[in-house]
């Protein structure tokens, strides 16, 4: 029945489904009797104009003819009176007999595609799952790790609102530079020490040399501390001094740090001085 | 052998009356085939200078060397006392019936079936160097078959000449193209092809497309579709005879006219209705225009609608018929089936 629609085809093409028109002119005046009028509108995108409706309009004919047409026709199929329409798109096989194409909606005026099935379930399932990887993505980025301690959850650091603190920036600064600074855990060196110790007994050293090799224990420590002020002169300076430094942080971070913190430092300090491990212990209890 | 013919048609029925002839539907005993008897009236001594009716000696003249399926066949001439009557093929219905029956609905592809048919006769017509000249849907007769065939060869002429001068005063005034009605002296295919447009546009319209009330009028309605012409778009139309300055008009959108129309039967109306006589196509060349091969097909004849008068009677005899040939076409498949 319809000739080549070529001209109507690459509108048609996009998907009609992310389409709506409408003629702001006609919305006040839509009625029951017109609203066919309104959708034949030739810039309409969803009216193909080469339909049985417009052939039968064109010859100024009555459209009671339509129904002993074959072919393309839209009909009036559903009236909501001032606010919505439905109009059908069927193909015409006899005067009983048609087949539904599509269904197309006009609120308030303004006329969209009746989507199919799949595509809504298509649509909701996309927009579901990206909500879902936008989730994951979001709190990838607050998942910390580090080899001794393992994982945990940073919400602060990533947190530009926060950007008033300059203590918040200071931290992420910190937990880069503290892997370095931290080579082992306390746990770790008593650890290290302890089978040290078991080994020199077990295979004790030429009197003479012994002597030697515990100042080199002592000489690493310190060289640890001077690492310490070559990275950070102004936080962890002076080992002396820690307990103080520390305790003005606290309170500008937050209440929650104490506890876990000063333990820490405290332990820090009373095992070996130089051990300026305390940022890492800071960073966790803030959560 | 002068009184056979007397005898040979049996008068059925009257058919109507023109300025020129009397048509009668009758049956020829011979042959038992239904026919159109065309006697022609004596008309004035002016008319009749020639010994005949000029419009009847044209008629005769051309028609007795012109055979193709869409022009109408003239099957005998004979002649009764003082009268000169035509026999034609029997046509149940023309065009411009089919146009005016508001029962009717004129599907593209009944369009396309009318069309085809119009330009293979005109094409012909066109080949034989011969100009209708008188275009209109009353001239395109129909039979039950469904058959478009050209009638009517009163005005009908040989063209070409470069020096033959003929009259502008042809072509019903709705279908007349506007270098006729600018007074036009030397002219070609291009007249008919213009009608052709015409008529196109009143089967999709189902009203005439450009009802003149006066010549003036006329062009008026033209100019105020496609735009009034300017010197760039038809060189020489200030020389012609009759030419008259127009308004300017915009030229139309044919789509917005026509708004059923697919495309290429838009670009086939802007090519048979081109303001420059030189920029109409032929029937050639508009036979060769995308709109004859897509889609839709044309129908076949026996689907093109008929007025409801004729109907009744053309449902008996098709159905004989077709019953012909579905048997035929069933021994047909059962001898290739066995096969």
């Amino acid at each position: 029945m319809m000739p080549n629609r070529m001209g109507t085809l690459p509108i048609a093409a996009e998907n009609p489904l992310g389409l709506s028109w409408h003629d702001s002119a006609w919305i006040p005046l839509l009625n029951p009797s017109n609203i066919m009028d309104y959708f034949s509108e030739r810039s309409n995108p969803f009216f193909d104009r080469t339909c049985n409706n417009e052939v039968v309009k064109m010859q100024r004919l009555s459209m009671d003819q339509l129904q002993n047409m074959t072919g393309l026709e839209y009909i009036l199929l559903h009236v909501q009176d001032p606010i919505l329409y439905v109009i059908r798109k069927q193909h015409r096989h006899g005067p009983n007999q048609a087949t539904p194409l599509a269904d197309y909606y006009i609120i308030a005026g303004i006329v969209y595609q009746a989507p199919d099935l799949a595509s809504v379930l298509n649509s909701r399932l996309l927009s579901a799952v990206h909500h879902l990887q936008c989730s994951f993505e979001e709190t990838m980025s607050y998942s910390r790790y580090h080899p001794s301690k393992g994982y945990w959850w940073d919400f602060k650091a990533t947190k530009p609102g926060l950007s008033p603190f300059n203590v918040s920036q200071s931290a992420p600064k910190e937990t880069t530079s503290t892997p370095k600074e931290e080579p082992s855990t306390l746990f770790q060196r008593q650890r290290v020490d302890m089978l040290l110790a078991e080994l020199v007994r077990q295979f004790p050293l030429p009197v003479t040399q012994t002597a030697s090799n515990q100042t080199n224990g002592v000489t690493v420590k310190t060289e640890n501390t001077n690492d310490k002020h070559a990275d950070k002169p102004s936080d962890g300076n002076n080992v002396g001094n820690i307990t103080i430094k520390q305790e003005p942080v606290d309170p500008t971070n937050s209440e929650n740090m104490s506890n876990g913190n000063i333990q820490g430092h405290i332990e820090v300090k009373t095992e070996i001085k130089q051990e300026n491990m305390k940022p890492p212990p800071e960073k966790k209890p803030r959560v | 052998m002068m009184d056979e013919p007397i005898i040979r048609y049996e008068k059925i029925d009257f058919l109507g009356e023109g300025q020129f002839a009397t048509v009668y539907k009758a049956r020829d005993v011979k042959t038992d085939k239904i026919v159109a008897v065309k006697k022609i009236k004596i008309g004035s001594r002016l008319e009749a200078q020639d010994g005949i009716n000029r419009t009847a000696l044209r008629e005769i003249k051309l028609l007795q060397e012109l055979q193709h399926i869409n022009l109408i066949g003239l099957l005998d001439v004979f002649g009764q006392k003082s009268n000169v009557s035509l026999v034609f093929d029997f046509m149940d219905t023309d065009l411009e019936i089919i146009v005016k029956d508001n029962n009717i609905v004129l599907t593209p592809a009944n369009v396309k079936a009318y069309m085809i048919m119009t330009l293979k006769g005109l094409e012909y017509l066109h080949q034989n160097w011969i100009l209708h000249r008188d275009l209109k849907p009353n001239n395109l007769l129909i039979n039950r078959e469904g058959i478009l065939k050209i009638g009517d060869f009163g005005l009908a002429k040989a063209f070409g000449s470069p020096t033959r001068i003929n009259t502008h005063q042809v072509v019903t005034r709705w279908y007349r193209s506007p270098e006729l009605l600018f007074g036009a002296r030397q002219y070609g295919t291009g007249v008919d092809m213009w009608a052709i447009g015409c008529i196109l546009a009143e089967l999709l319209l189902r009203v005439p497309f450009l009802p003149g009330e006066t010549d003036l009028d006329q062009l008026s309605r033209i100019f105020q579709v496609f735009g009034t012409p300017t010197e760039e778009i038809w060189p020489g139309m200030k020389n012609l005879t009759d030419y008259v300055q127009f308004k300017q008009f915009p030229p139309q959108q044919l789509r917005h006219i026509f708004s059923a129309a697919s495309d290429d039967l838009i670009q086939l109306l802007e090519s048979l209705l081109a303001i420059y006589p030189p920029k109409r196509c032929d029937c050639t060349q508009a036979l060769q225009m995308p709109y004859f091969s897509n889609k839709p097909a044309p129908s076949v004849g026996a689907k093109l609608p008929m007025p409801s008068n004729i109907t009744k009677l053309e449902t008996e005899k098709p159905s004989l018929k077709r019953k012909l040939l579905e048997n035929i076409d069933g021994g047909s498949l059962a001898k290739r089936l066995q096969f």
